[in-house]
């Protein structure tokens, strides 16, 4: 029995579930819009990271911060100039309109890069302990989830910006009469999120294909976390992924792969009859 | 005061009240121009063009296939063209390739199928990449009896409903699994353990089904058998399993970036067998610029290969013209089988609409049917159900960064290498 080996493939694959759902978790907890562009902006991120490595030679850790800037660059564009119209519409609104924006973004990366897979092939290797076998590139994956997760939630909790972001998720109207610009405040938002899709994006490229036909497989996942894990706190992301890792390695192992997605589902439809708020969610933001 | 209900023409005439020389001038008239129209029948579809009907995936996520299809479509048009069209009863025609982008989308390939049957009056219809697209497609081709080809699909599921109007240049997939089985145990007498991990989804489905059948049937045990869901980020459950269970044979099916995936992460997990088979994987360029390293040694079963020499009819009479003429439009990089079953359908109808006789849709599925010959790409000859059994398919295996040719003897250009840890 492989029960260390199966407990470390969860562990490590949720790390990255964590890492792809941040972003979206922020964006949908404190603008309540569930944003269907993150899958494509992850898999922009992976683009622009297997680009810059397969043309100039740059490690993808190195493009890591530049994808992420640029990917914040976006996101605050798209949120400033589109989203922001109707953000105080229904839900169903922003989420129609992100999702027209995603085919529009999602066809124009298929259209100029080709949805053939490309992998940035780094092959870091990997190490053995006590029979564990963990792969590098999967770890320095986790590893930086863990940062990039941790950085968010110092600076939701910590930094002006991240106590502006607070204060118009709690109170827009009452945001707006302390003198915070709210639509600012929105688009820097939106930002973050993009950035976390971007630094995600460019985690991904040295561990998955690079492909236009992963944005609905991320965006799927990402929301299946967000549900477990709960909104309206950074850690919910990082407690679903971790969840729906491990839940997705040992039902794979023991019902077969073919029933792990299926039962990673199921807990997320369990958790919303039993649990709206997730796991560690904060009540109101379900 | 009595009013007409007719309004009254200028020459004084209620519209309706015909007097007699009118009515004759009439008669005689519209005598003149079914006659017109009867004499010029003939001479209209003298020139009609031969219209292609082929509902490409050029958005979404299978707009690489639709290219690919795209890419040997143009040319082979070009070249007929350019070469005086397809004779048919004596008569020239051009052909028209009629493309319609239907964005990866099942339900709207369906929908444009029809459009081209109906509306853009297609004689003939491409049915677009893969064994699910072309069963609707098919089914939209055989309401209306035109021909519905199909030049990427295997799976002897998508011929099952015996549509008498679907034809398919690939070979059914228990063929190359048999093929593959009795040939690796030729080559590697030691193979007794076998592990298959298949892909939840028509094609790698049945080929994963296929291979077990096969390795039964041959004596092997096979000590794993799953399907992965389609949607998987990780594989890492399963080649867990496929670990402990020491086979001496992994057979993985999937698209490009499900194999890529998994032989990233059989390395990962230390992985290993003597042979490791992907189906398709490696029969795409892909694959190996995916992996780099990690693609050498892997196997794979193809439909075609451009190393292949064969001879036949039609603007490519060999494997080497075609491979030349599609060296020009792709700057370089070598066709797959993609390529080869879509042109060599295409190649196919240059024999098949002189047979025909007409562009009737009846006509040209009888011929169709009949259809018994050699081209570029191989043999074709339909069988029962529709599927090409004529083909003697390749077995393949990256070595050294690129495909050898195991299998057939014919065309092989190399030797099995068993996987070294």
């Amino acid at each position: 029995m492989d029960f260390g080996q199966i407990i470390v493939n969860g562990l490590v694959l949720g790390a990255l579930y964590a890492c792809l759902a941040v972003g979206f978790s922020l964006v949908w907890g404190v603008l309540n819009v569930i944003n269907m562009l993150h899958g494509s902006f992850i898999v922009l991120g992976g683009y622009l990271a297997f680009f810059a490595w397969q043309s100039f030679g740059v490690h993808p850790l190195i493009m890591l911060p530049i994808v992420a800037l640029l990917l914040f660059g976006i996101g605050y564009l798209v949120q400033f100039l589109f989203i922001n119209k109707v953000v105080t519409a229904p839900v169903l609104t922003t989420l129609t309109l992100t999702f027209g924006l995603d085919m529009i973004l999602y066809n124009i990366m298929t259209v100029y890069f080709s949805a053939t897979p490309r992998r940035v092939t780094l092959d870091l290797g990997g190490i053995s302990f006590l029979g564990v076998d963990m792969p590098i590139d999967r770890l320095l994956g986790m590893a930086l989830a863990l940062i990039l997760t941790g950085v968010l939630f110092y600076v939701m909790r910590a930094s002006r910006i991240g106590r502006a972001i607070v204060a118009v998720r709690m109170d827009r109207a009452a945001a707006a009469l302390m003198g915070i610009r709210v639509n600012h405040v929105y688009a820097i938002t939106f930002g973050i999120g993009a950035l976390m899709a971007g630094a995600a994006g460019v985690i991904f490229a040295m561990v998955f294909p690079v492909t236009t036909n992963l944005t609905g497989m991320y965006l799927g996942k990402a929301f299946v976390v967000c549900v477990i894990g709960g909104l309206g706190s950074v850690p919910g992301a990082l407690v679903g992924g971790l969840a729906l890792g491990l839940i997705e390695s040992i039902s794979g192992h023991f019902f077969g792969p073919q029933h792990s997605l299926t039962i990673g589902f199921l807990l997320m439809l369990i958790l919303l009859v039993v649990k709206p708020t997730g796991l560690v969610g904060k009540k109101g933001y379900e | 005061m009595k009013t007409s209900i007719f309004n009254k023409r200028q020459d004084g005439h209620a519209a309706g009240d015909h007097p007699k020389t009118v009515r004759t001038l009439g008669y005689m008239a519209g005598l003149a121009i079914a006659g017109a129209a009867m004499l010029a029948g003939p001479l209209a579809s003298a020139q009609e063009t031969i219209r292609i009907g082929a509902p490409l995936a050029l958005t979404g996520g299978l707009a690489d296939e639709g290219y690919k299809q795209q890419q040997v479509y143009r040319l082979w048009a070009e070249k007929v063209n350019a070469n005086g069209g397809i004779e048919i009863n004596g008569q020239a025609h051009q052909v028209e390739i009629l493309e319609y982008d239907y964005q990866s989308d099942g339900p709207r390939a369906g929908q444009l199928a029809e459009r081209l049957i109906t509306r853009d009056r297609a004689h003939l219809i491409m049915a677009p990449f893969g064994s699910g697209h072309t069963v609707i497609t098919g089914t939209v081709g055989e309401r209306y009896r035109v021909p519905t080809i199909a030049c990427v699909a295997s799976s002897e599921s998508v011929f099952a409903n015996q549509n008498p109007y679907l034809f398919g240049t690939l070979s059914p997939n228990a063929n190359m699994t048999v093929t593959m089985t009795d040939f690796l145990m030729e080559r590697h007498p030691e193979l007794s353990r076998v592990a298959v991990l298949g892909r939840d989804d028509v094609f790698p489905k049945s080929m994963a089904e296929a291979t077990v059948a096969a390795a039964e049937a041959a004596g092997l045990e096979v000590v794993y058998n799953e399907l992965y869901s389609v949607g998987t980020l990780d594989h890492s459950s399963s080649l867990t399993s496929i670990r402990r269970a020491e086979p001496d044979w992994i057979y993985i099916t999937g698209y490009t970036q499900d194999l890529i995936l998994a032989r990233r992460q059989m390395s990962d997990l230390n992985v290993h067998a003597p042979i490791v088979t992907m189906v398709t994987g490696p029969a795409y360029e892909e694959f190996i610029e995916g992996l780099g390293s990690l693609a050498e040694d892997v196997s794979s079963s193809s439909w075609w290969h451009h190393s292949a020499t064969y001879e036949g009819t039609g603007v490519w009479p060999t494997t080497d013209s075609f491979y030349q003429d599609f060296l020009e439009i792709s700057n370089g990089a070598d066709p797959d089988y993609v390529h080869g079953s879509c042109a060599g359908a295409l190649a196919m109808l240059e024999d098949v609409l002189p047979r025909a006789g007409s562009l009737d849709g009846s006509a040209i599925r009888d011929a169709l049917a009949e259809t018994d010959i050699e081209t570029f790409y191989g043999s074709i000859r339909f069988g029962e159900n529709g599927m090409n059994e004529a083909r003697e398919l390749p077995i393949i295996q990256v070595q050294d960064e690129r495909i050898v040719v195991l299998y057939p003897e014919s065309i092989a250009t190399g030797e099995l290498r068993i996987l070294s840890r």
